[in-house]
């Protein structure tokens, strides 16, 4: 598995069957170290199941998951938590405990691995500045905004310095000012040296980064290649193999109206 | 397992019962109140048991002795009476003694003894039986061994009556113990389902811990410390307002009793070791971890 890149992530030959009418099927992908990479397709695609599967909350039906030195065909039930301590995890609604303080909430990560009381406090405390929110450590969740929230939610997610980040559309509640702190944070993130998977259904917001995209629809991946932002992305879709829902994202043009 | 993680479960416990305060002390209230059922049967039980235990204590075995066999034969029936089996005591009650006996029973209406030429009443031995001795199979046995001696007029110890009784007492068990399991189990319901609505409101909080990477112990750990405690708390709660009961009741029945310390301990540590296992029983049943 060691390439040029170490790969941190790997999914290899995936089935999944959700329900009757629902499957992931023969995915393939790999994330390496530090990469940052963007899951786009409609809802309803497959993103959350496949990143559920990584963070191995679901077992798939055949196939591999590699994350690190963690494979769902050998790992134990008992060994999962330590799997979940190199990944973080953010999702659209940001499961934060409202009955705990913005600083409890990051602090839990870290209590769960048994760290001493000071070393958390400084790194909470480190990490909160970090997403300027440390003004707020004694708030609740609920007093906060949503992309406060988010940040809060992010915090929590990499406070124990985590290899990989999944983010499950961690801009869908959000409006436009806050989406873009959001993935300035990721991106920030991200340059600290863990490798992100955020999925998304929203293909305007991540066209102009230049990042890689993977596509999913209907439960297949269709396209995964490094990309080089050079004008319209929607052009380069359509001269790629575009499934007719691609087209159908395009005309209803999804984002266009969405709080901006 | 890690020093730290032992200290933050407590911590999760406190937090998690002083956040939700309000929803603690109701879910305590409820469980102190199904407690203090029991323990109100539990005092009822005890005091019935202590009560028909004082009856039998009470209870003498009177052996009468024929007139006119002389010192040493008496004599001899009560060095016999006190080698049996079973007899803890043995007191001689003299006929004058039993008169005088008698006559403070009659009260007012002892002017009625004067007209007596001479004292009608036998001599008689006063036994006191041991504990175990006291069944109806065993004292008819003793009766009618002691009533074949020579010397022995009657022996007495009202057979009817305490025949009666002893059927009254084990009726009375058979019924308190299906009584108490009824009890019992709806207080283990009430409690359970108190328990799993506690965690079923916890739910996100579970998740987001699970998210985070806490071993399942760590994610238990803290429920079942939880349910110990609210079930000590409710325990104590239960024996307080029981004691309340025994208080007032105390006025109108001098003679009742309340748990001894070393009973009441026992009821609270059985609260808290049913709360923890009733919540442990929930978690399961909720969380797959």
């Amino acid at each position: 598995m060691n390439q040029d890149k170490r790969i941190i992530v790997g999914v290899y030959h995936l089935n999944k069957k959700l329900g009757k009418h629902f499957s992931l099927e023969d995915i393939n992908l790999q994330v390496a170290n530090g990469e940052f990479v963007f899951l786009v397709g409609p809802s309803g695609a497959g993103k959350s199941t496949l990143l559920r599967l990584l963070y191995m909350d679901n077992m798939p039906d055949s196939g591999q998951i590699v994350v690190g030195p963690y494979i769902s065909t050998r790992i134990k039930r008992n060994t999962v938590p330590s799997l979940r301590r190199m990944v973080g995890i953010v999702f659209q609604d940001f499961r934060l405990i409202e009955d705990r303080t913005v600083f409890e909430n990051v602090a839990l990560a870290l209590k769960v691995t048994g760290a001493g009381m000071r070393e958390i406090k400084r790194q909470v405390t480190d990490i909160l500045t970090r997403v300027a929110l440390y003004h707020k450590r004694y708030e609740f969740p609920p007093a906060l905004s949503g992309g406060e929230q988010q940040r809060v939610a992010i915090a929590r997610a990499v406070v124990n310095r985590p290899a990989v980040l999944l983010a499950d559309e961690p801009t869908g509640n959000l409006d436009p000012t806050a989406t873009k702190n959001v993935l300035e944070l990721l991106f920030k993130v991200n340059a600290g040296g863990t490798a992100v998977l955020m999925a998304t259904h929203d293909i305007d917001l991540v066209r102009s980064f230049g990042q890689r995209i993977i596509y999913l629809e209907e439960g297949r991946l269709v396209r995964d290649k490094e990309m080089i932002y050079t004008g319209d992305l929607r052009e380069r879709i359509d001269d790629s193999r575009v499934s007719k829902r691609a087209e159908r994202m395009k005309d209803l043009d999804i984002t266009g109206g969405k709080g901006e | 397992m890690n020093l730290n993680r032992i200290r933050y479960m407590f911590g999760e416990s406190w937090i998690m019962l002083n956040r939700r305060l309000g929803a603690a002390v109701i879910s305590v209230f409820i469980m102190g109140l199904s407690l203090l059922i029991l323990v109100i049967f539990l005092l009822l039980t005890l005091n019935i048991a202590v009560m028909i235990d004082r009856a039998s204590e009470e209870l003498r075995i009177f052996v009468y002795i024929e007139d006119g066999i002389g010192r040493d034969r008496s004599q001899e029936i009560q060095l016999s009476l006190l080698g049996m089996n079973g007899v803890e005591e043995v007191v001689f009650v003299s006929k004058s003694e039993a008169l005088t006996t008698f006559k403070e029973a009659l009260g007012e209406e002892s002017d009625l003894l004067d007209a007596l030429e001479r004292n009608p009443l036998p001599d008689a031995y006063k036994l006191k039986m041991q504990h175990d001795m006291m069944r109806s199979d065993e004292l008819e046995r003793l009766a009618g061994q002691i009533e074949e001696w020579d010397g022995v007029e009657e022996v007495r110890y009202g057979e009817k009556w305490f025949e009666r009784g002893e059927k009254f007492v084990k009726g009375f068990y058979v019924v308190d113990l299906v009584l108490g399991l009824i009890i019992f189990l709806s207080v283990i319901f009430v409690i359970s389902n108190t328990v799993r609505l506690t965690i079923l409101y916890r739910r996100k909080t579970i998740d987001v811990v699970k998210l985070v990477g806490a071993p399942s112990s760590y994610i238990r750990m803290p429920f079942i410390i939880e349910g110990a405690i609210q079930g000590i708390v409710a325990a104590l709660l239960a024996l307080g307002l029981g004691f309340l009961v025994y208080y007032f009741a105390h006025r109108y029945f001098p003679g009742i009793t309340f748990f001894q310390l070393e009973a009441a301990l026992l009821f609270v540590l059985f609260c808290a070791v049913l709360g923890a296992v009733v919540s442990y029983m929930a978690m399961r049943r909720f969380i797959r971890i």
